[in-house]
């Protein structure tokens, strides 16, 4: 039942309730696709779990400048350009699921800067323009910067697989430890966590500290200042801010009457209000708490042609023609100390890209180090990459061989790629894909080594045509008796990398059988050589 | 409750079982029947296969009471489909489970120790599908539980003493042990005693360095009542896994006994290959656990359909 002689005081109130209902609503939403980024049973894969890469403006602005053609995959990011165009940053303040999870930590993390000036204004602006000038120079760096990346590599990397330890060691002490009553009850619970929560088996992550700690430090800082990384650091909402100050729809500040009065300016989230209580419009994000707590109900938000405030000085984004230069001169410079680094001569031969990743320096300048892949991928074989592709490749999917094995059958990576860094292959392509290489270290290998059988590595060997074959040989024990032995190698031509062998090598500590990116199909230079030799 | 009671309780439940890691301690081996009965049928209809096979060694009631918790272990561990020769066939994992069921089964559990992704492998085997169609509560197909491996002496093992098995495995009224015939690369033919490989957990890959033993050894804790070998088609090259239709052999057969080593010295004859061929049928022979030689069995041999 509605009543229509509500006060407008409730009104108000019923604005803030709807903005953060709908907060909640899409962070909901984001958190089910992130469960939901995993096998489901079928060989393909909804196409939206990858939604919000896709949505991002500025990293479909520095895709686009990196690799200088038009990539359709990020067209949905121009629903958010004409989203802020029509209304301002108001994604930041409704949609963004960083920033909800923002508003959630203030709760537990209150501000203590009271007077509420942003530190450092002109930084998103800053970064932004030194993150796509970067990427127009072939370093992409966005990946670090983006908030939704910082979100899903956090939580694909450490937070979603530190809940599945927690929760599995917990249960496992019910288990195991507890009597039938207990697990009764305990059981089920477990159960409806696995089929609904948790992930499907215990993934482990290089740089899982350092995702976690990321995440942490951008919920972290909320403790300093109200939504600090919005206002301090992030280059999405300064680019929403230049593409949304001049909206329809816009807030109308305080005037004369509003004495000293200061309410709105102190509780701006954005500090987009400032002392003459002018909302400044490319950082305002209609969180509405200004018009609920305006006491004169002075301030409001409505559509007019004319846009909002001026633009007060020095406060939301802007910056000094100076500082725009450097920004652009530290992202025209920084990539050349790319060319020197040793990668540059050498490249490591570790580095394996996941099946149908593009060819490395394409590869780089369109992968936005979103983590999906990483997510999605079955066997825990993509791993963030820290220095193993030089500086600009720090997250960026690798696979690691003795921690997991691409599946055979697998597609999954580059169906959630929301930039195609990773194409989607059909499964024939996949199965003849070769993304390295496997190498026998027969001085660790127990049938070369040892004189001990094994074969784990071709029992696995996921080839039809078996890529890993042995030979019958025979050798002289210390005691002088003959054995025959089975002895395995690999043929160059059926190998396709997938580490399974590498996965599976049941020797402790170090592979017998290793991967390398020897022979990779994105790299025909490094096909490998092949003459008649012994074969 | 309070803090100081629940840990009180805590340290109450667990006493004695705190303290040290359990240790499961397995029957002695129990005498397998001589001459050793087998069912040997052909036939088109899988189903009738199954059905006719296991009447032909006493019918499911012999080996199943009413209230028994029935283990049924197929090979689920490779992302093959059916007809790739890879995996136990579904009809054959359905009609083990429809008879189980028919018997009084109070449940019946399916599960494997998968080596691909485990639900890619239960997918795409076609068996979880298949199991559905009964629709009965009372199957269980479940992915293999961490948590459910006790370590086990193996009192009797010559080569393997002692290794992590999967308790349900071991701890059912009646275990039944469907294998794949196929091709392996280092046993040669992966049956009913390298099936077993499915219910450990560890580093399975060390059992590969003394394989055909540490399957006898391994016999000689995991007992199935009833071995099945589905040899509906059977996989003669590229194994244990295989892919390639080409090396896909259909034989329409299925073999049942009681004797797992019969089962799987059998089994081996449908390769053109001898039962001393196979170290672990060797090995189990040698350790009592079933007889191999083919001229001292009891073999019946139907065709159906």
């Amino acid at each position: 039942m509605i009543d229509t002689r509500q006060k407008p005081q409730d009104a108000r109130g019923r604005l803030l309730l709807l903005r953060r209902i709908v907060q909640h609503v899409f962070l909901a939403i984001f958190l089910v696709l992130f469960i939901k980024t995993d096998y489901s049973g079928s060989d393909r894969l909804d196409a939206a779990v990858n939604i919000l890469f896709r949505l991002d403006p500025f990293l479909a602005a520095a895709v686009v400048l990196g690799v200088k053609t038009f990539v359709a995959l990020v067209l949905p990011s121009l629903v958010v350009i004409l989203l802020t165009l029509v209304l301002g940053r108001v994604f930041c303040g409704w949609f963004c699921p960083m920033g909800t999870l923002l508003d959630l930590s203030q709760k537990l993390l209150p501000a203590r800067d009271k007077k509420n000036r942003t530190y450092f204004p002109g930084l998103p602006l800053f970064l932004l323009v030194f993150a796509l000038v970067a990427a127009t120079c072939g370093f992409a760096v966005a990946g670090y910067l983006d908030p939704f990346s910082i979100l899903v590599r956090g939580l694909a990397q450490a937070l979603y697989p530190m809940l599945n330890s927690v929760t599995v060691g917990f249960f496992t002490f019910t288990y195991q430890q507890l009597p039938d009553f207990v697990n009764a009850f305990t059981e089920p619970v477990y159960g409806v966590l696995q089929d609904f929560v948790l992930p499907s088996g215990q993934k482990f992550f290089q740089l899982a500290s350092f995702s976690l700690f990321m995440l942490l430090g951008v919920l972290l800082l909320e403790a300093v200042q109200r939504r600090f990384f919005c206002r301090n650091l992030c280059p999405l909402g300064a680019m929403l801010g230049l593409v949304g100050r001049k909206g329809m729809f816009a807030g109308h500040g305080g005037n004369e009457d509003c004495g000293a009065c200061r309410v709105c300016s102190k509780n701006c989230r954005m500090g987009a209000i400032d002392e003459d209580r002018k909302i400044d419009m490319a950082s305002c994000t209609f969180c509405s708490e200004c018009v609920a707590k305006c006491p004169r109900q002075i301030i409001s938000f409505g559509f007019s042609l004319a846009g909002g405030n001026e633009l007060s000085q020095g406060s939301g984004v802007s910056l000094s023609r100076r500082k725009f230069v450097a920004a652009g001169l530290a992202g025209f410079l920084l990539p050349t100390v790319k060319g020197v680094e040793v990668l540059a001569k050498n490249p490591d031969p570790l580095l394996i890209r996941p099946p149908g990743a593009l060819a490395e320096s394409d590869f780089l300048r369109r992968c936005v180090r979103c983590a999906e892949c990483i997510q999605v991928c079955l066997g825990n074989a993509l791993q963030p990459a820290l220095f193993q592709a030089g500086l600009d490749g720090m997250f960026s999917p690798m696979l690691v061989a003795r921690t997991g094995y691409c599946e055979f059958n697998c597609t999954l990576c580059g169906q959630v790629c929301p930039t195609g860094a990773i194409r989607q292959l059909t499964m024939p392509e996949k199965h003849l894909l070769k993304i390295g290489h496997a190498w026998f270290d027969k001085d660790i290998c127990l049938p070369f080594a040892k004189g001990i059988s094994c074969m784990v590595c071709e029992e696995h060997c996921p080839t039809p045509d078996k890529a890993i074959r042995f030979k019958d040989v025979t050798i002289q024990r210390d005691n002088g008796q003959s054995i025959t032995i089975r002895q395995p190698y690999v043929v160059d031509e059926l190998c396709i990398g997938c580490g399974i062998c590498e996965a599976k090598c049941p020797l402790p500590g170090r592979s017998a059988i290793y991967v390398t990116n020897a022979g990779e199909h994105r790299h025909p230079e490094k096909s490998l050589t092949t003459y008649a030799g012994y074969n | 409750m309070d803090r100081r009671q629940f840990v009180k309780d805590v340290l109450l439940w667990t006493a004695g079982v705190g303290l040290g890691v359990p240790c499961w301690k397995i029957a002695p081996v129990r005498a397998a029947p001589f001459p050793p009965l087998l069912g040997v049928v052909k036939g088109k209809d899988y189903r009738l296969l199954v059905e006719k096979a296991v009447t032909l060694v006493g019918g499911m009631a012999a080996f199943v009471k009413t209230g028994d918790t029935v283990v049924i272990k197929p090979n689920i561990g490779w992302d093959r489909s059916p007809e790739q020769a890879a995996n136990t066939h579904p009809v054959v994992v359905r009609a083990l489970a429809e008879l189980a069921l028919d018997a009084g089964a109070a449940r019946v559990q399916v599960f494997d120790h998968t080596c691909n992704e485990k639900r890619r492998c239960y997918t795409n085997s076609g068996i979880i599908d298949e199991l559905k169609k009964i629709g009965d509560p009372r199957i269980r197909w479940e992915h293999i539980d961490e948590r459910k491996f006790v370590p086990v002496d193996i009192d009797r093992g010559k080569s393997l003493k002692r290794w992590e098995i999967y308790k349900d495995a071991l701890a059912a009224d009646c275990y039944i042990n469907v294998p794949v015939a196929k091709h392996h690369g280092l046993s040669r033919l992966s049956l009913g005693l390298k099936n077993s490989m499915g219910v450990i957990g560890g580093n399975r890959g060390r059992l590969h360095h003394n394989l055909g033993q540490e399957l006898a050894d391994l016999a000689t804790v995991v007992q199935p009542r009833l071995t099945l070998i589905d040899a509906t088609r059977i996989l003669l090259r590229n194994g244990p896994q295989g892919g390639r239709l080409d090396d896909v052999q259909v034989l329409d057969t299925v073999i049942a006994s009681a004797d797992p080593v019969a089962a799987d010295a059998y089994g081996t004859t449908l390769f053109g290959m001898q039962p001393r061929e196979i170290a672990s049928t060797v090995a189990a022979y040698e350790m009592g656990l079933g007889e191999m030689d083919i001229d001292r069995m009891e073999i019946k041999t139907v065709q159906v359909g």
